[in-house]
């Protein structure tokens, strides 16, 4: 029997669906996959379950049991006596999961003592041991924020299975982690879940991580099913076009490097999903017929235990990535561009009489030479922000030297600032926070022009060119952030930073919280934008994969230290540094997509 | 603008441009001079009741002056100090404000502590002293509530620029060569208007109080001119015999007030991003 089963499960704000139609079965010990981008509704399914839909929100048709319980109907107070007990929960953030003025031990006590353990200690530690926890009677004692995020997921984790449930929903547990970490994570969840034989729904939007842990996924695209089967068949021949399509705009790990699969526009929105009368994928389906448009495809069975919405599935196969442009040979290395040499920074942190120093960087020397892509890698809190700010001067480096295009650039100074502006630009890594609210698109990526005080005319046709540059359309000058998309909003953030044509272009982790199918575009306009402008980049990134489909070198970084450098292809094939290959191990391992067209 | 139309808003404008009209037209309102005395007819009470006089729609004081006329001329004074004092107080606690937050470093600690000390004087007695030191006239109220209510702007609006001077989006404009002048005026003040526009409707209705209190005293306007403070002053004295003498002018204190504190709060309800985002 299914510990978990929906049947026509219908989430609705108003009159928009939100989840249309959700049939779902998670049999014991078994792990279910939920994978969607943003706006696909996957976190809505978690949400219903622990009925914590927000404001507005309902359940207006179809059913949900959990071990043959109707759920959505039982009383309140019988469904509260569920939850936490028989379904747990795994948070996304762990660090505002936990109460931060109570300690682990007060926390744990709270929660064992709900589920009713008679010797709460011995549990209690018994509970960390089994997350691999060092030390746990002394964790008993420390507070929250005594812990990384790391521990902090494992303490919730064995918060969650400590009741032997029968369901656990994890909800992105790995987003905030650091990649190594996550890889560790996911690892500790695998054991638990085959130890008690829990069934466990997987909620994330990563496709590869879900392959590492799951038997089966469903895949969502704006709130309804796409595809459902054993992950394994639907990464490697994926039955539905959006599947394919994801499985294509992910940046490999291993092969030969392939262009990606680049989807247009994104995933539409509540109020476009109710317009849609046919396929909702349609509009951006690279084999949308008209037969598309007529009515939604039902979920049908291709074989090999996978079902997709889609009229012709056995057409999927033929999608495949836009050949290589003819290789234009390694970027000819000219003369270095920047030059650090043994820079450091020091922070102070509190008062004066207890002060204390680190150091962010720590002795770094690198070169850029014009026109080349040069990544660093490093977990949070490795450093490698604060050498992106060092070299663009938003910090002033406390030992050593930069040269930038000829110039000495370590002290600052007028004359400093003026040769920094002209070569050097930075892309923000959060575009809401990058792009002032209160401007227009147009005088916000002419901003450059403004300082140099250009006349009215000049910025609006430089506006409509850098725009058009982007892949964007010239009437969203006359817009506000608020209204573009979190891609539009990237690449108006790129789009500013190249208004003066730098030579340089630091940009830290501009695709990180982007969808897959978003991060694609992106990447895609930095590789035409290379050949257009000749700049070279700096790439502050925790994604190997995305370094390795965009850079031609890699620092790795490590506790303010650059501790591996080298062309991305050695590093990643022979790391040397055991740094870099804890970091390569802990990518979450490929299936690879079935590539060629099979001979028909 | 269309989030601007609540009830909050709208009912606090009106009472504000009422209150703003009797100011302006108090001459064309006003069926007597509001100086004008006529000791036949003292402490006449309000024409709707026994032995009122129509002349007089709210009664006359213990002198036979018209109250009506003395409460739209009293106005004129409240409403001057009102927006004058308001205004004068955000213009020097913002300035110290955006230096302290943007700044930040020894500027902001210099500011701060300033803003701390002077805040650890209680304000009322700050106002007097300044009052005594000053003497009377509505330049000098104005001058005193300036002086004393500035802390208000500076400190809340100090924390607001700080959070809206980590943005990025102010890092993007240093780097593409703004003037720190230049990032100040384009990037941080319109991020901080909704907020400025709040305090100063708020300190509109504090000053109205605070012009009372003094009038109230005889430390306020010049004794020739009207004001509802003094008028209370006045009415205390016969508050048995002629109570409207007294409630007027307490009306109109608590109409004015009111209107502003409505709209400020309606403004803080609609603008702050923090509320807008709660209730969605």
């Amino acid at each position: 029997m299914s510990v978990l089963r929906a049947r026509g499960l219908d989430v609705s704000l108003g009159a928009l669906k939100v989840i249309d139609g959700l049939d779902l079965d998670l049999a014991a010990g078994r792990v279910l996959g939920l994978v969607g981008e943003s706006g696909a509704g996957k976190s809505m399914i978690g949400r219903t379950i622990a009925q914590l839909l927000p404001r507005g929100f309902a359940v207006t048709a179809g059913s949900l049991a959990f071990d043959g319980r109707d759920l959505l109907r039982m009383p309140r107070g019988e469904r509260r006596a569920l939850l936490g007990r028989d379904i747990a929960f795994i948070p996304q953030e762990p660090l505002t999961a936990l109460n931060p003025v109570m300690t682990i031990g007060a926390q744990l006590d709270e929660h064992l003592t709900r589920l009713g353990v008679a010797d709460r200690r011995a549990a209690a530690v018994a509970a960390l041991e089994a997350v691999h926890l060092p030390d746990p009677a002394a964790l008993l004692r420390r507070y929250p924020h005594q812990l990384s995020g790391g521990m902090c997921q494992r303490v919730l984790i064995a918060m969650a299975f400590a009741g032997r449930p029968k369901l656990v929903v994890a909800d992105e547990p790995t987003t905030a982690l650091d990649v190594t970490i996550q890889a560790r994570i996911m690892e500790l969840m695998a054991e638990l879940q085959r130890a008690h034989g829990t069934a466990v729904l997987f909620i994330t939007h990563d496709l590869r991580l879900a392959a590492q842990i799951c038997d089966e996924v469903l895949v969502l695209y704006a709130g309804a099913v796409a595809e459902r089967g054993p992950v394994r068949s639907v990464l490697a021949t994926p039955a539905h076009p959006y599947t394919r399509c994801l499985s294509l705009a992910n940046p490999a790990m291993h092969g030969p490097p392939r262009v990606l699969y680049t989807l247009p526009e994104q995933m539409p929105g509540l109020r476009e999903i109710a317009s849609l009368r046919g396929c909702r994928f349609a509009p951006r389906c690279p084999l949308a017929t008209e037969a598309c448009e007529r009515g939604p495809p039902p979920l049908a069975d291709v074989g090999s235990g996978q079902a997709a919405a889609c009229i012709r599935p056995q057409a999927t196969r033929s999608i495949v990535a836009p050949p290589a442009p003819e290789p234009t040979g390694p970027v000819a290395r000219g003369a270095a561009l920047l030059e650090v040499s043994g820079v450091s920074k020091r922070f102070r942190t509190g008062s004066l009489l207890r002060r204390s120093e680190t150091l962010a960087v720590r002795d770094a020397s690198f070169a850029i030479a014009a026109g080349e892509f040069v990544a660093v890698v490093g977990e949070s809190g490795s450093g490698k922000s604060t050498l992106g700010r060092l070299i663009v001067g938003l910090e002033h480096v406390s030992v050593g030297r930069i040269v930038l295009a000829g110039r000495d650039v370590t002290r600052p100074g007028a004359a400093v600032r003026a040769h920094r502006i002209a070569h050097v630009q930075m892309v923000f890594q959060d575009p809401q926070s990058a792009l002032n609210p209160r401007r227009r698109i147009g005088s916000i990526v002419t901003q450059a022009l403004e300082a140099s005080g250009a006349a009215r005319v000049a910025r609006d046709t430089r506006a409509v060119d850098l725009l058009r540059d982007m892949g964007l359309a010239s009437a969203l000058a006359a817009r506000t952030p608020s209204q573009l998309s979190g891609g539009q909003r990237q690449r108006v953030n790129i789009a500013r930073a190249l208004c003066n044509v730098p030579t340089l272009l630091v940009a830290d982790e501009i695709v990180s919280g982007l969808d897959v199918s978003v991060q694609a575009q992106l990447l895609t306009l930095l590789q035409r934008l290379r050949q257009e402008h000749q700049f070279a980049l700096l790439f502050i990134s925790h994604d190997l994969s995305v370094v390795r489909h965009l850079c031609d070198r890699v620092l790795v970084m490590r506790a303010g230290e650059i501790v591996e450098a080298g062309p991305v292809a050695d590093v990643f094939a022979r790391p040397a540094h055991p740094y870099t290959q804890v970091l390569l191990a802990s990518v979450p391992p490929e299936v690879e997509t079935v590539y060629a067209e099979p001979a028909t | 603008m269309r989030k601007l139309r609540s009830g909050r808003v709208i009912a606090g404008l009106l009472l504000v441009l009422l209150v703003l009209g009797c100011a302006i037209f108090a001459r064309q309102f006003a069926p007597h001079d509001p100086d004008d005395q006529n000791l036949l007819t003292t402490f006449l009470p309000p024409a709707w009741s026994v032995g009122g006089d129509a002349a007089y729609p709210l009664g006359t004081d213990g002198l036979g002056r018209d109250v009506l006329s003395r409460l739209l001329y009293g106005a004129r004074v409240a409403m001057t100090v009102a927006l004058v004092a308001s205004f004068g107080a955000m213009a020097l606690g913002a300035v110290l404000a955006y230096a302290a937050g943007y700044l930040g470093g020894w500027v902001d600690w210099l500011i701060g502590r300033a803003v701390d000390v002077w805040m650890s004087f209680p304000p009322v007695i700050l106002s007097l002293i300044l009052m005594t030191g000053l003497g009377v006239g509505a330049r000098n109220v104005i001058l005193a509530i300036i002086l004393v209510d500035w802390t208000r702007f500076c400190r809340v609006l100090r924390s607001e620029v700080i959070v809206v001077a980590r943005r990025d989006y102010v890092a993007a404009a240093r780097l593409v060569g703004f003037s720190h002048w230049r990032t100040v005026v384009r990037e941080v003040v319109p991020a901080t208007v909704p907020l400025l526009l709040t305090l100063l409707t708020l300190e509109m209705g504090i000053a109205v109080v605070v012009e009372a209190i003094l009038s109230f005293v005889g430390l306020g306007v010049d004794p020739s001119q009207v004001a509802w403070g003094q008028m209370i002053a006045d009415g205390r004295q016969s508050i048995y015999d002629a109570p409207w003498t007294l409630i007027a002018p307490v009306i109109a204190i608590f109409l004015t007030v009111a209107g502003f504190n409505l709209l400020g709060d309606g403004l803080r309800r609609n603008l702050d991003v923090r509320m807008v985002e709660g209730r969605a």
